[in-house]
């Protein structure tokens, strides 16, 4: 139970995707991100059959889901659930009719399916709005039918489009815990394309960057958030997590140490290292002042770091001995810059 | 006189009723096949679609009054007679599947492209996608459509009259302008409004009602 896409190609006059591989497990939350024009809804819409692929082929449960016949494509199909940004309920049925909709498609006996379309709907949140019309449902609500529409046929994927674009944060974020819940209770895989980091920041396990069609990074979403390799990764999380210097002091920043400088370091704590007394350790062991200048607290999904920015009087011989120390006591640390000891220690 | 209104009144319901009925089928069935072998459609055929669109559209350019003449063999060979109330029903239900066409292929085609890629994306067919979203999702476009087309044709239904068509404008032109009977003619023009405001309320109540 899994999709595996392999050299995946796709260009109409122009390449769109190349050279995609990427394997996405059972129950796993994957993020696909990256700037608009990306390729990212192409990959997307490869996956749920929409388009075809020029090249390569994308497996779904061990079955191949691309050059095969139409048919057999939309067997495929009818097990792949789609979230769509734009929501896209049929207007003249009730949100009930709308969730049984596939079920109808597959002509499934229309009792039964009533009956589950109740459920799913009770499922997502929206009992008691069984015969509402889209109109006379707000965004988040039309998003809730939306995604019990694309969960009635038993689905084991769920694709979703920018799916929150259209909603406001608080409504997002609502809907995001739906999926996560749904994603525990059901077990199933959820790959959702966004540009925006803090939605996968929410949800997601492992993300995917995508830029000029092509995968560029891929890790889990601890590493990204913390360690990202490539720029386009680094400037989509840029105002996600606050771990930079204060403006006025970034633009005093020195490149190289000078006499009287402080060196300037930026640490990384995860929930592992967070207990550890390490400024007071350092403190004592190398007879150093420090100065906080900057501290934040953070939590991507259960885990928490932290990210300090401290500063250390500049002394050769110290300073890489403190560099050593913290490599060893599994803190992450960078030095920044030099500041003058006049800005920092006042 | 009552009862010679009477009559045409019922031959005026037959014929447009009847062109109605079968100009809703055809019109369906035309406007289905345009719909789904445009260029964007769900199976582009673009000999179909153009050979039928440019048919279409020289049918649709030839004034009323003269299809009727021009019909007239066909008319002839259909009805057994180019006069009377069945003779008239051929070219108004030809006039009207035309009509219709148009209307419900732009009524079709303004289905939003994402609900389309919904059914598309259930693994839907083609005639599910076409029937069971957007002949549903453009129902009351196609009410309304089919109202105004209904006024027209009772419109047409009278210049039809002019080739000894039945009805009220048939009544209307030999009595009260041949014969210069015009309480007749003001009656049958009263009737019509009443009949034209009736259609139109009726239309507008069902597609408000159809509309969520």
């Amino acid at each position: 139970m899994s999709i595996i896409i392999k050299n995946l190609e796709k260009s109409y006059d122009v390449v769109v995707l190349k050279g995609i591989n990427l394997e996405v497990p059972q129950g796993q939350i994957l993020g696909i991100i990256g700037k608009s024009g990306a390729g990212k809804s192409t990959l997307l819409r490869c996956l749920n059959g929409l388009e075809e692929p020029s090249a390569g082929n994308i497996m779904i449960n061990d079955q191949p889901f691309t050059g095969i016949p139409d048919k057999d494509r939309r067997r495929i199909q009818q097990k792949i659930g789609n979230v769509f940004q734009s929501f896209n309920l049929l207007s003249r049925l009730t949100a009930l009719e709308n969730v049984m909709f596939p079920l109808k498609l597959l002509k499934q006996d229309p009792q039964a399916s009533r009956k589950k379309a109740l459920k799913m709907l009770h499922l997502v949140g929206l009992k008691g709005k069984e015969n509402d019309y889209p109109s006379q449902l707000s965004g988040g609500q039309s998003q809730r039918v939306a995604i019990a529409r694309a969960l009635i046929s038993d689905v084991s994927f769920l694709l979703c489009d920018e799916f929150t674009s259209a909603l406001d944060i608080e409504t997002s974020l609502e809907i995001l815990e739906l999926l996560r819940d749904l994603n525990k209770r059901l077990g199933i895989t959820i790959i959702l394309i966004t540009h925006d980091m803090a939605i996968v920041r929410e949800i997601c396990d492992e993300v995917c960057v995508l830029d000029k069609g092509q995968i560029v990074e891929k890790n889990d979403i601890t590493s990204i958030l913390l360690y990202p390799q490539n720029a386009v990764t680094k400037s989509l999380i840029r105002n996600l997590i606050n771990k930079d210097l204060p403006h006025h002091l970034q633009e005093k920043l020195m490149k190289k140490p000078t006499p009287n400088s402080a060196a300037l370091f930026r640490l990384f704590f995860s929930s592992q290292t967070a207990g550890d007394p390490i400024i007071s350790s350092i403190v004592k062991k190398y007879d150093v002042p420090i100065n906080i200048l900057f501290g934040n607290l953070d939590h991507i999904r259960e885990t928490a770091f932290g990210c300090l920015i401290i500063a250390i009087p500049y002394e050769v011989s110290k300073i890489d001995a403190i560099v050593n120390d913290l490599a060893i006591r599994d803190v992450s640390s960078e030095i920044l810059g030099y500041l003058p000891q006049k800005g920092c220690f006042t | 006189m009552k009862q010679l209104v009477l009559l045409s009144l019922i031959e005026t319901f037959e014929m447009v009723g009847v062109s109605m009925v079968l100009g809703t089928a055809i019109g369906i069935i035309l406007a289905t096949l345009l719909v789904l072998t445009r260029p964007s459609g769900l199976s582009p055929k673009p000999f179909i679609y153009q050979t039928l669109g440019i048919i279409l559209n020289a049918f649709r350019s030839i004034p009323f009054i003269i299809l009727i003449i021009l019909m007239i063999p066909f008319t002839r060979f259909w009805a057994g007679t180019s006069i009377g109330t069945a003779a008239a029903t051929l070219p108004l239900t030809f006039a009207a599947s035309l009509l219709i066409t148009r209307i419900i292929e732009d009524a079709l085609n303004t289905t939003p492209k994402g609900l389309i890629e919904v059914g598309k994306a259930l693994g839907a067919s083609n005639l599910q996608i076409i029937m069971k979203i957007q002949f549903r999702e453009a129902l009351p476009l196609i009410v309304s459509g089919l109202t105004t087309i209904s006024i027209n044709i009772i419109g047409f239904s009278a210049m039809a009259g002019t080739v000894g068509g039945g009805g009220l404008g048939d009544l209307a032109i030999r009595y009260g302008y041949q014969r210069y009977d015009f309480t007749l003619l003001i009656i049958i023009v009263i009737i019509l409004i009443a009949m034209v405001q009736c259609v139109q309320t009726l239309g507008n109540f069902l597609s408000a009602r159809l509309k969520k």
